[in-house]
């Protein structure tokens, strides 16, 4: 009984001990316009058959632009004949389809801005465009079998390829843009609420529905229209009812993902339906989630309405340029269909259907529209080190030391919020960091960076410099009445935010940054320097004392948009602009590194995100891989989640763990709060710390092919890390793996071990191909239709794979940071395929960290093995730049490209120290560069032709052929 | 020999000196064996024969790593710079060849030739004059360290007289209350069966039901007051260090609500513009809340605090004989006056003297009463006597083992040392004022945090030990490096406070620098005189660099 009753009280406390908080986060049911879209999704699925759509095209109006470049036609609601509104479809060059519809003259505006924030330029119209007006629709057929239909009555678009339906908008009739209107006297609201003497309620009922011609569209009440309450905070709504709903359909589509940020699993489970897996639908609502839950749809920080639907034969995708709070639900009616419902609060309809038809293809249109991943500076995707708080210059000092003694390569230290005095960034704290420039300095003496904290809370005194020029410019975010600031409570105590939205602010909040005095008495940080980069934290806003630790809905921003209307994009705007103020601080620009918490659609430009504020827990570390998976098929490639988990004390097993995942994220940072015990590497006993410190050497000797995956990122809007179903988009069995995944186009496969106690691990290879253990060389088979091998995997232990027909560039001299290692020689591991002929590879190298890239200053060489005679293969490298210049660089076509650039001269003395060579059927009779011998040492084992075979693969090892990386060379191995 | 690719141009060897980056001790390995036509020479460990080219040529071939002492090549290697004119010295493998210039090496000969200048001769220089000032320091140092041990010698010969003092006093007092011991006894015995009986008198029975109900309400009361202390401290520590990234509404509620309750002002800088000004007016209201007032002859809460326990240190026996006096309800006398009655006539005389001379004596003490009429109570008075004779002699038994205990911690490694160098430092209470706090160390006894800005101060630990990490020989100078402070105030939300005293050799007792390197575990650094050796008495080579 005692035993059972202290069960009970474990069990009643553990949740609350070291879980979010659930009740300071909206359900559905507690947002009155996704009650109002449920409801009415509801109401839509109980009268099945006879649901209409209120919502057509009035075919009078349909007019096709001269240059056939856009549709556009008023569209009508049965409910309101009196409202109109206005769509607007066009097609861009890449066969993307732009749909947005608007109400016309009505009595408010409805934010249309959120498109200009996420994309990066306007959209090419296509020229080639043929629109072909009948009687019930509007249509055109372009490209490659992609046609878009637009249904007159009811309003239906819909994308087909080859007559086959992709997408399909409004087709379930779910489609409602509440209309601006004037808030009716409460008269009808009180009678129908208070019956009166002798009617009962059902009575009353009656005579409400009566007098409501709409209520089977839009419910007998208005429900939360003009004010509504969340624990004890009012949003007033001064505006009334705006929502927006849409269904978006893929009837040949049985997979979904995107729409991140949710700690959930890639591939989106069911919300709605038949047994939904969650009762609640996806939220996308940037917040301060603290101490999130491991499976959960509940929002997070960030934001990216951007949505895959995949199948076997092909894969689209659909951006929904929205940016107030949006829930989405989903449901498969049959395992080979989707049904998705997005719920928004305010905001125009603005729609992308990108047609694929591959996933590839997916991402260079959704890339076209948002831009891809800024390429990082090198540096930057080496190993970060962070905690709040380093306390003290010393304290800085001293880490930097330990690292230096364990010989464990770290590129970055980090600074959190408490160097700033009082919690007012830009300014130290004096008694601990007396001397941050020599601090800094002190960093830089061994090529490494620092990285600080500047929040968006502006702490509300006149002796705060940055606050009081905000002040003075008038950019901070009004409260409702548009006038008076507004005062929300953070870090710095009372506090007001810079309201980005205002153009105002933007020259202003660049200037901070120059690490120069400006000479006009303005603040500037003149206790930093260039070698200090930024983080950008508590940006969704979070908000102590605000509704769901943010900001109040009612709030004004330039132009008079409510809070409302640019929640989701507020905490892009603040990355945006540091990511420039840090670029532009520097003459030539240098590459910035910012790291965000919130974003959105586009934030990838402007630096890396993290997954906010994690668990140190084994789901936490499990449920980071596919977050991070999650956000880097949204376009935001350069992600990671805090190493160790940001709560908690892990344990050894766990943290070791935790850097195989971190050493294989984009952004790899160890981050720990302010309560934890210290966890730096260094600290850690043996057989740990040496496990630990070969781990951080791993991925410094794989910073190369990192860097390489980044550039294609950069240019193809691919992402770095691939899910299965990017990278083999025809295997089914992979369609919803999410633990497992390949690093860029290098044929890297990685699972890492998120389990306690673990020895061994199963991982899928996906197609009849041989692929080798990184460490063991052990050569691993599967089938065609992919299956499941085990690999070893205890602590020690890491299973990693590499494709067979891969070659890697490595780096394999530890040094202290990235940068020191840019003289070092490379190493190539050669991993044949079944043929046991061919692999390819591809390495990309530049300064790292200026923009000279962009006026081709690298070196891009694709290494090629292949069969040169029966008995010999030739392995060889040649340039990539002057083959395809204008697919080298992001941003900008170059027409020529100089392999003896300066960059390139200034690394001619790198050289491939070492080949590997996987998987050689035999002996070598000769391995000869140029004509001439070179040295040697072959091991037997198996060859990569023998198709049944595994076990260790043989290898064979060549000695420094002293040939430059910058140079085009040959090497041929006699059989 | 030429290439026939036109771009292949080889890079150029990098390749140096098979001994350059050798240890000394090492040089006598790197030689070619020359039986075979090309020289050749075997990895350390054995396990590979490699061409003696190969050696230093950037390539690493050993498994063991030992082909590339000069080159970086193999990971997890030394490289020895011999820095001619200073100290040689190794470093890793992983500096050589990393374009940055080691400190280590100031021959520059851990980079490709031209890379860094050779600056032995200034840093052997400055080496020279930094160990001639360490030498220096711990010269004056240890100057002041031993006049610490001449004062552990006079504390020794101190301590040694308190002892002899403390032993005689104690024999003094050891008779003294054996002498007050038989009186008591005695009057005791003859009290004893007339007291027994009043004993049964329902009011002294009363009497004594009430004294421990009184007592076991203190005892409660007590125990409340202490829980009640601890709560207020716990919520004083949650108010002045509550963590607002916990972001947490009940918190706030709980610091408010207590700041209510106490009558303390809000402490977060937060005005908000009703609740702050509503909650002001609140905690004035509690705070001008009039007293509660109490009934006549009701006890105050200063008097409970005071006078409590010397009411419960009435003596109720003597009390009740006192009362027996005062109603006159006892008639008979004394049994020790009334004994002749039962006393055979012929020892008669005999005992009346005796008596008379007994109880005269028995008043000279103040003992027993003679016929006066202030007289009280005897048995009260002797047996106070004779308590504090008990009082004093345990006084005096507690002092000589004080001393004692002194004596042996005085020369004991694990606490003032060998020589004693640390006893002259016991209590010796050192501060650092961080702006916030005062951080204070009272050596061997305690470390606190002071808010310089009012509020309470929380004890950061006690002493427990030097530094007995695992390795560390008790009593060298390591041992004496570091001193540990446990089991202070608990944090909210983490544990215990506890403090790491990191000391070195300075002229001045002084702590330098705190930090809270992790939550509520602190590391103090300082200096004493205590740990500076004379200069001829460490091993040079334990000088750092």
């Amino acid at each position: 009984m005692r035993a059972f009753s202290s069960f009970i009280l474990l069990a009643s406390i553990v949740p609350t001990v070291l879980s979010v908080k659930t009740q300071d986060f909206k359900t559905c049911s507690q947002a009155g316009f996704c009650r109002r879209g449920r409801a009415l999704a509801t109401r839509a699925s109980e009268s099945a058959t006879s649901w209409k759509s209120p919502y057509s095209i009035d075919p009078n109006t349909v007019f096709i632009a001269p240059n056939q470049a856009s549709f556009t036609a008023s569209v009508k609601s049965s409910l309101y004949p009196a409202i109109s509104f206005g769509l607007d479809v066009r097609v861009h060059d890449d066969g993307v389809v732009r749909v947005r519809m608007d109400e016309v003259n009505g009595l408010g505006k409805r934010y249309d801005e959120a498109a200009s924030w996420a994309l990066i330029a306007e959209p090419k119209i296509s020229s080639s465009i043929q629109w072909k007006v009948g009687k019930k629709d509007v249509r055109a057929i372009y490209g490659k079998g992609v046609e878009v239909v637009i249904e007159f009555e009811p309003l239906k678009v819909t994308l087909l390829k080859n007559g086959q339906e992709e997408i399909v908008l409004n087709g379930r009739g779910l489609l409602h843009m509440e209309h601006f209107r004037k808030k009716e006297e409460p008269k009808l609201a009180v009678e129908a609420e208070v019956p009166e003497e002798g009617l009962n309620a059902d009575d009353a009922q009656k005579v409400v529905k009566l007098e409501n011609p709409r209520a089977w569209f839009e419910g007998e009440s208005e429900d939360a229209y003009w004010e509504e309450s969340f624990s004890s905070w009012t949003d007033t709504k001064p505006k009334g009812p705006q929502s927006l709903f849409i269904d978006v359909t893929f009837p040949n589509h049985g997979h979904v993902y995107g729409i991140p940020q949710h700690a959930s699993t890639l591939d989106l489970r069911t919300t709605t339906g038949e047994d939904p897996y969650y009762s609640d639908p996806y939220r996308l609502y940037n917040a301060d989630t603290f101490e999130y839950l491991a499976d959960s749809t509940m929002s997070l920080y960030g934001s990216i309405p951007l949505m895959h639907a995949h199948s076997t034969d092909s894969t689209v995708g659909v951006f929904n340029a929205i940016g107030s709070e949006t829930w989405v639900d989903i449901s498969h009616p049959t395992p080979k269909s989707t049904e998705t419902y997005w719920i928004s609060e305010s905001g125009i309809l603005d729609i992308f259907l990108m047609p694929g038809p591959t996933p590839k293809d997916v991402f260079a249109q959704y890339s076209s529209l948002t831009g891809t991943q800024a390429l990082p500076a090198d540096w930057a995707i080496g190993y970060h080190q962070c905690r709040w708080n380093y306390i003290s210059s010393e304290d800085i000092r001293t880490v930097q030391k330990k690292f230096d003694e364990a010989d464990m390569p770290v590129d970055v230290f980090w600074l959190d919020i408490e160097y700033a005095e009082d919690h007012k960034y830009f300014i130290w704290d004096k008694k601990n960091f007396p001397d941050p420039v020599d601090m800094i300095n002190d960093v830089q003496d061994t090529s490494r960076k620092m990285v600080i904290i500047i929040d968006p809370h502006l702490k509300r005194v006149s002796s705060y410099p940055v606050y009081q020029e905000a002040v003075e410019r008038n950019v901070l975010v009004k409260q409702k009445d548009g006038t008076s600031e507004y005062e929300g409570w953070c870090w710095s105590g009372s506090s007001a935010w810079v309201d980005f939205f205002n153009p105002a602010s933007w020259d202003w909040w660049k200037t901070l940054f120059k690490t120069h005095s400006l000479g006009d008495g303005k603040f500037s940080w003149v206790e930093s320097t260039e070698n200090v980069y930024i983080w950008n934290d508590m940006n969704e806003p979070a908000i102590f004392n605000g509704p769901e630790i943010s900001m109040p809905r009612d709030n004004i921003h330039y132009g008079g948009w409510e809070h409302r209307d640019v929640h989701n994009i507020n905490g892009m705007l603040f990355s945006n602009l540091t990511s420039q103020a840090v670029m532009e601080r520097s003459t030539p620009y240098k590459r910035p590194f910012v790291l965000t918490r919130s974003f959105y659609a586009g934030s990838q430009r402007f630096g890396a995100m993290w997954t906010g504020d994690n668990l140190g827990t084994w789901e936490h570390m499990a449920v980071g891989i596919k977050m991070v998976l999650a956000n880097s098929i949204a376009g935001f490639a350069f992600s990671g989640s805090d190493v160790g988990g940001f709560f908690g004390n892990p344990e050894p097993e766990m943290l070791v763990r935790w850097y195989h995942v971190g050493a294989f994220s984009p952004f790899f940072r160890a981050h720990a709060h302010i309560d934890t015990k210290r966890r730096e590497p260094f600290l850690l006993d043996e057989p740990y710390k040496s496990i630990v410190k070969d781990i951080l050497r791993l991925r410094y000797s794989m910073l190369p092919i990192w860097y390489t995956a980044f550039r294609e990122s950069s240019v193809t809007g691919l992402p770095v890390v691939r899910p299965h179903y990017v990278v083999f988009p025809k295997d089914e069995g992979g369609f919803s793996i999410d633990d497992q995944f390949f690093v860029g186009g290098s044929g890297i496969l990685v699972k890492p071990v998120t389990e306690k106690g673990v020895t061994e691990a199963s991982v899928y290879i996906p197609e009849d191909e041989v692929y080798y253990d990184y460490f063991s060389q052990h050569a691993y088979r599967s089938a065609a239709k992919g299956k499941n091998i085990t690999v070893p995997a205890a602590l020690h232990q890491l299973p990693l794979l590499i494709r067979g027909g891969s070659i890697l560039p490595t780096r394999e001299r530890p040094r202290r940071s990235s940068t020191l290692m840019k003289q070092d020689p490379f190493t190539l591991r050669v991993a044949l395929d079944k043929t046991g002929f061919n692999a390819r590879g591809e390495l990309y190298l530049d300064d790292g960290t200026t923009y000279s890239h962009q006026e081709g200053q690298f070196v891009w060489k694709e290494f090629k093995s292949e069969k040169q005679s029966k008995n010999v293969i030739k392995i060889s490298s040649h340039d990539l730049g002057s083959e395809k210049p204008t697919e080298a660089v992001d941003g900008v076509a170059l027409t020529t490209y100089d392999g003896g650039n300066a960059f390139a001269k200034s690394i001619s003395s790198v050289r491939v120290e070492k080949l590997v060579v996987l998987g050689v059927a035999s002996k070598p009779k000769g391995v000869k560069l140029g004509g001439k011998e070179l040295e040697w040492e072959y091991t037997p084992g198996v060859g990569a032709q023998e198709s049944k075979k595994e076990g260790i693969a043989s290898v064979l090892v060549i000695k420094d052929p002293k040939v430059a990386i910058t140079t085009d060379w040959e090497i041929s191995i006699q059989l | 020999m030429l290439p026939l690719l036109l771009l292949l141009i080889p890079i150029p060897a990098l390749a140096v000196d098979q001994t350059f980056g050798v240890p000394p001790h090492l040089l006598s390995k790197y030689i070619p064996s020359s039986s075979a036509n090309t020289p050749t020479w075997s990895c350390l460990d054995g396990s590979k024969q490699i061409s003696w080219s190969a050696v230093n040529d950037d390539y690493c071939d050993c498994p063991d790593g030992s082909d590339e002492p000069g080159t970086g090549a193999c990971p997890n290697t030394q490289f020895y710079c011999q820095n001619k004119g200073h100290i040689g010295s190794l470093i890793p493998s992983s500096r050589v060849r990393d374009g940055l210039c080691e400190p280590q090496c100031c021959d520059g000969s851990d980079e490709l030739p031209g890379v860094c200048p050779n600056v032995c001769e200034e840093v052997g220089k400055v080496y020279r004059e930094q160990q001639e000032a360490q030498r220096k320091l711990r010269k004056t140092g240890s100057k002041i360290r031993s006049t610490y041990i001449a004062f552990a010698q006079k504390e020794k010969a101190r301590i040694e007289a308190e002892i002899l003092a403390s032993t005689k006093e104690i024999a003094e007092r050891e008779k003294e209350v054996a002498r007050l011991r038989d009186i008591v006894e005695r009057a005791e015995s003859l009290s004893a069966a007339e007291l027994e009986k009043k004993k049964e008198s329902p009011l002294y029975q009363s009497l004594v039901e009430h004294s421990f109900a009184l007592k076991s309400l203190q005892r409660e009361h007590k125990k409340h007051l202490e829980r009640e202390k601890a709560l207020g401290d716990i919520l004083d520590s949650l108010r002045t260090g509550y963590n607002p990234n916990y972001q947490d509404m009940a918190v706030l509620e709980a610091v408010r609500g207590w700041e209510q309750l106490a009558g303390l002002p809000h402490i977060n800088d937060v005005k908000k513009d009703e609740e702050g000004s509503s909650e002001e007016d609140e905690s004035s209201d509690a705070e001008s809340e009039p007293e509660e007032e109490l009934e006549p002859g009701m006890w105050s809460a200063g008097q409970l605090d005071y006078q409590l326990d010397s009411l419960l240190n009435t003596d109720y026996e003597s009390l009740l004989l006192e009362h027996e006096k005062h109603i006159g309800a006892s008639t008979s006398q004394s049994p020790l006056f009334d004994i002749s009655a039962y006393l055979p006539e012929s020892v008669l005389p005999q005992y009346e003297q005796f008596r008379d001379s007994f109880v005269s004596w028995l008043e000279t003490f103040g003992i027993a009463k003679g016929n006066s009429p202030t007289g009280g109570s005897e048995n009260s008075r002797t047996k106070q006597a004779y308590h504090d004779a008990e009082h004093s002699l345990s006084l005096a038994i507690q002092e000589r083992e004080k001393a004692e205990q002194s004596l042996s911690r005085l020369f004991e490694p694990t606490w003032f040392g060998t020589q004693g160098e640390w006893k002259k430092l016991e209590g010796t209470c050192l501060e650092k004022d961080t702006g916030e706090y005062t951080y204070e160390v009272c050596l061997f006894d305690e470390a606190r945090q002071k808010p310089n800005r009012g509020g309470s101060t929380f004890s950061l630990g006690r002493f427990t030990s030097w530094n007995d990490a695992p390795g560390v020989e008790v009593g060298s100078p390591e041992y004496y490096s570091k001193q540990y402070y446990k089991r202070g105030a608990k944090c909210w939300n983490g544990p215990e406070r506890s403090v790491v005293l990191v000391l070195s050799c300075g002229l001045e007792n002084a702590i330098h620098t705190v930090q809270e390197l992790e939550k509520c575990e602190y590391q103090f650094t300082g200096t004493t005189p205590a740990l500076c050796l004379p200069p001829d008495s460490t091993d040079p080579k334990r000088d750092e660099l």
